[in-house]
């Protein structure tokens, strides 16, 4: 998931109030729309993203890190090891740390392609390619199945 | 709330307001009254806010349908100029593309609380790709028609568009399209992304020579034209009109996205029909090697449209919940780039 938590209740709150609400019908209706709005205020204030979805997360960058390690990469800006906290925060903050680090570590590796084998080159290109599969492969298999047509024409 | 805290009146948010506005708009550009219909708003698109209205002039005793199309502060890919839009439609009424008549522009905020232009109201309306299905000789019909217009654009002389050529040449027509994505993906992006990181290294290293420099319509696909009684009226959204190679809008137009599983383009037409056709119509011979690179690039470009998407709806500007919908298609996208690649 690509936005935070608290700002996608925030604006299910939002929507629900000042796009469905105002159209419901019923007395009922709207009640049951308010209890879904006072069940996601509660939800805001004790959950967040799952410690065990950024873990895989994490072990993916762990992953890398000794792939590289072992083809003489200096790999310090990557986890060798998975961190021990729990907090998602920690964990989220460590992910974005690390894939931005990837990013930096592909910079240098274009800089440096003339200068490695091409067997180095190959193996490196190799371990990011099976990073970045592991990574979207993981988000894919813990996504919701796509509702852009029910989305679009209001309708399931 | 004090009267020193209280924010000047927005036509934004009030279309009564708008209206008043713009019949004093009409009013100054052509020295008579105007009466101004209610507005119908459209719900199409992210960025710019599409109303529908009738408008009778003073003296007149026909009611004109009419589009106002506002470029909003807070839109996924603002500030927004409605310069281009308006350039590339007067350029090409004359021309074989369908478009509609397009009268009154401008970026002074000041006027209506956003850059906007007035056009015609084209009949019609606009299939979309994820609905419904076509039978086989309304797709084949629509299909020539898709594939007539983005070669009768392609053909159309770019120079003459009043569009800002921006120094593109053949040579640099591909970097400048990196460049100019790579920037906003920059101001957007609320994380990296390693795969996306990747794509835009192997674009620069993989830049295509283009066979011409041509009017690029940006979003070429399914759901961006009208269509009516089995013939399309006009082609819409020119947002991300601009000046460079054609293959750009083939390689958005192949984008498998669109294509829903047919196995044709934007569910229309064969790819082989397509680039026969369009080779025999526009001139242009397509080079696969570029079609396969802005295939790439439109992945880039779509995956950057959700991250804007992300960051327009983490920042709060819109509470529209397709905004965190689009932006759960990232990792979809970004599969689709690592398969391209590998």
């Amino acid at each position: 998931m690509n936005n935070s938590l608290p700002r996608l209740i925030d604006g299910m709150v939002a929507t629900l109030r000042s796009e469905i609400i105002p159209h419901l019908d019923g007395e009922f209706a709207r009640g049951q729309a308010f209890g879904v709005i006072y069940m996601l205020n509660n939800i805001r204030l004790r959950a967040d993203w799952s410690p065990a979805f950024l873990g895989e997360q994490l072990a993916a960058l762990v992953e890398l890190a000794v792939s590289l390690g072992s083809l003489g990469v200096d790999t310090k800006f990557i986890p060798e090891t998975a961190p021990d906290s729990s907090d998602p925060r920690v964990l989220e903050a460590l992910r974005d740390e690390g894939d931005q680090r990837v990013c930096a570590l592909m910079d240098w590796l274009e800089q440096q392609r003339a200068q490695l084998s091409v067997d180095t080159a190959a193996a490196l290109d190799a371990a990011l390619f099976r990073y970045m599969n592991r990574q979207l492969k993981w988000e894919l298999s813990t996504s919701a199945k796509p509702m852009f047509a029910e989305i679009s024409g209001g309708a399931e | 709330m004090t009267p020193l805290e209280q924010k000047p009146p927005n036509p934004l948010d009030d279309e009564a307001l708008l209206r008043d506005r713009l019949s004093s708009y009409l009013q100054a550009q052509s020295g008579r009254s105007w009466t101004v219909g209610p507005f119908t708003r459209y719900a199409v698109g992210f960025s710019w806010i599409t109303y529908g209205f009738t408008a009778r002039e003073e003296g007149s005793s026909d009611e004109r349908g009419l589009i106002l199309r506002l470029g909003p502060p807070y839109g996924l890919f603002a500030p927004y100029s409605a310069h281009p839009q308006y350039a590339a439609l007067k350029a090409l009424e004359t021309s074989r593309v369908p478009v509609p008549r397009v009268f009154w522009w401008s970026d002074d905020v000041a006027i209506l609380g956003a850059p906007f232009f007035i056009s015609e109201k084209m009949p019609g309306v606009a299939p979309v790709p994820w609905s419904g299905s076509f039978e086989a000789g309304y797709r084949q019909s629509i299909g020539a028609q898709f594939v007539s217009a983005i070669a009768a654009l392609h053909a159309c002389d770019a120079r003459n568009s009043g569009i800002a050529q921006n120094d593109t040449t053949v040579e640099n027509a591909a970097l400048k399209q990196i460049d100019f994505w790579q920037e906003a993906g920059a101001r957007w992006a609320l994380k990296s992304h390693p795969m996306l990181h990747w794509a835009l290294r192997w674009l620069r290293r993989n830049q295509p020579v283009a066979p011409r420099v041509s009017l690029v319509h940006g979003d070429y696909r399914l759901g961006n034209f009208l269509e009516q009684d089995g013939r399309i009226t006009a082609i819409l959204d020119w947002e991300l009109v601009h000046v460079g190679d054609p293959h750009e809008d083939i390689g958005w137009a192949f984008l498998p996205q669109f294509a829903m599983g047919s196995g044709l383009i934007c569910r229309l037409i064969p790819r082989d029909e397509f680039i026969a056709q369009y080779e025999r119509e526009s001139g242009i011979k397509v080079n696969p090697a570029s079609v396969h690179f802005y295939l790439v690039f439109s992945l880039v470009k779509l995956a950057l449209t959700h991250i804007a998407a992300i960051r327009c709806f983490e920042e709060g500007r819109f509470n529209d919940m397709r905004m965190p919908a689009m932006g759960t298609q990232l990792a979809p996208v970004l599969r689709q780039i690592e398969k391209l690649l590998q």
